[in-house]
């Protein structure tokens, strides 16, 4: 792990673990519905100073407390071209799957990659610590994973010009 | 499988059986670039026809493909063409050579049709340049080959070499950057040609690769009728003397540099295919992350004294 990115990570998972205090909160609005409120956005009461955490210009997390809900989106780093269309095609992919990532939400928030919105619901069924450890390992991961995406694609790329090239000789 | 073959696999296969065992027959198949095959036994079992279809058969039969049929089929060919196809051969099996190397060569030929139609423009262009080289004068004539709907073959010959000029479509962004990055690999093993010590010997003699997107190359620009956005790229080969000089040369060269743009276009396929299997690998596992964090329930089965299961309702 490089150097700044373990402070990163680490301010990262505290404020997340400070954040997911929730509780259950019906709405002020409609009776007998139950939404989450940084959702829904019904009353300002419930909602929470939000919170952007950056590591450089191009890679931040934004944390959006309410008072049953929180949402979070993430900023991946994006250096080129390929690592921009990567990156698009592996949160595309993830959240294609968001009914089976209970807590990944299907569209990320306007200016992030990916977003993810846990509810109270969730953080009464799972592991609150085990939320943020997920979340934290697919922060670590997912850059390392693009990295290597674009080194094998690289590889490849020159083994079959490469090749092609070769033929001519023979 | 790295690189494509040349040959049709379908034609090889089908004629090796029915020489083997005669039997009726009628396949319609294809080939890469929309070239369309018909095989079929409409009056013997051993007499096989073969007919094939190509887009741009105008074109080529303006640069000779016709006669380069003739020297490498002669007889087979038919007068009377199949409707709707360009050329027809008739294979009767009883006629072929009988000892086994004769019909291996025989039926090899017969597959590469495809490849010996589209190669006509290029011996023709090589036949070009010695022409030049010999009377001095610098540029011969730009030939256009348009074998697909929006993507063409440009060919023309100078003094000291062939210029070929690929455009190609890509159809996604994703497509376009992928060939991009494949098409810049081909113009850096270029580059690090001179010097360096490791690269292996045969890609010093391949020929030079220039990559421009958008904007067509100098030897192209004033045709009309180009498109000018950002999904099309243009692949120059330029071919020296050396790649065609020998017989064997030209012919290796001729089936390699024909299937440019399906070998591109394939490993940018098979680029993504590969991107999207190590994609759901690691989704999966992420997947077993995110269940670590749900709550097992007690799963230890309930027994009476009796030894009956209990279950709830």
């Amino acid at each position: 792990m490089s150097n700044s990115l373990r402070p990163y990570l680490s301010a990262v998972r505290s404020t997340l673990t400070a954040a997911l205090t929730l509780q259950n909160f019906s709405s002020q609005v409609v009776e007998r519905h139950n939404k989450p409120e940084v959702e829904a956005r019904g009353s300002k009461e419930v909602l929470l100073n939000s919170l952007t955490i950056s590591r450089n210009e191009s890679e931040r997390v934004l944390i959006e407390p309410s008072i049953n809900s929180i949402r979070m989106s993430i900023k991946i780093k994006q250096a080129d071209e390929i690592e921009n269309i990567l990156c698009h095609k592996f949160t595309r992919f993830m959240m294609q799957r968001a009914e089976s990532f209970i807590v990944l939400r299907r569209k990320p928030v306007a200016g992030y990659d990916i977003s993810f919105l846990i509810t109270n619901v969730h953080t009464e069924t799972m592991l609150k610590h085990k939320i943020v450890d997920f979340i934290i390992q697919f922060m670590e991961e997912v850059d390392k994973e693009i990295s290597e995406m674009k080194l094998t694609l690289n590889a490849r790329a020159r083994t079959v010009a490469e090749s092609y090239l070769m033929a001519f000789d023979s | 499988m790295i690189l494509l073959e040349s040959h049709n696999f379908v034609i090889y296969n089908t004629l090796a059986e029915k020489v083997a065992k005669p039997s009726s027959l009628d396949v319609v198949f294809v080939d890469f670039d929309g070239v369309r095959f018909h095989m079929s036994t409409p009056e013997k079992k051993t007499v096989i026809q073969l007919s094939m279809n190509i887009r741009c058969w105008d074109e080529l039969a303006q640069y000779g493909a016709l006669d380069v049929l003739t020297r490498e089929y002669g007889s087979l060919i038919t007068a009377a063409t199949e409707p709707e196809y360009n050329v027809t051969l008739q294979v009767d099996l009883e006629q072929l050579p009988a000892e086994a190397d004769g019909r291996e060569a025989m039926l090899k030929s017969i597959s590469l049709m495809k490849r010996n139609v589209l190669g006509a423009p290029f011996e023709l262009a090589f036949g070009e340049q010695k022409k030049l080289e010999d009377s001095g004068s610098s540029r011969g004539q730009l030939m256009q080959i348009h074998y697909r709907d929006e993507e063409a073959i440009y060919i023309q010959a100078a003094s000291d070499r062939v210029t070929v000029i690929f455009s190609t479509v890509f159809r996604e962004e994703t497509d376009r950057v992928f060939g991009k990055l494949f098409l810049q690999a081909s113009e850096f093993v270029d580059a690090r040609r001179p010097g360096i010590q490791n690269a292996p010997p045969s890609i010093q003699n391949a020929p030079q690769v220039l990559y421009s997107n958008r904007d067509p190359p100098l030897e192209i620009r004033d045709l009309p009728g180009l498109r000018h956005s950002e999904d099309i790229g243009y692949v120059t080969f330029v071919l020296f003397p050396r790649h065609f000089a020998k017989s064997d040369a030209s012919f290796n060269t001729i089936s390699h540099i024909q299937l440019f743009r399906d070998y591109l276009h394939y490993h940018i396929k098979c680029c993504k295919a590969y991107m999207h299997s190590r994609m759901r690998h690691r989704v999966s596992e992420f997947q077993k992350v995110l269940n670590r964090a749900k709550m097992e329930a007690a799963t230890t089965e309930r027994k009476t004294v009796t030894g009956r299961t209990m279950i709830s309702r």
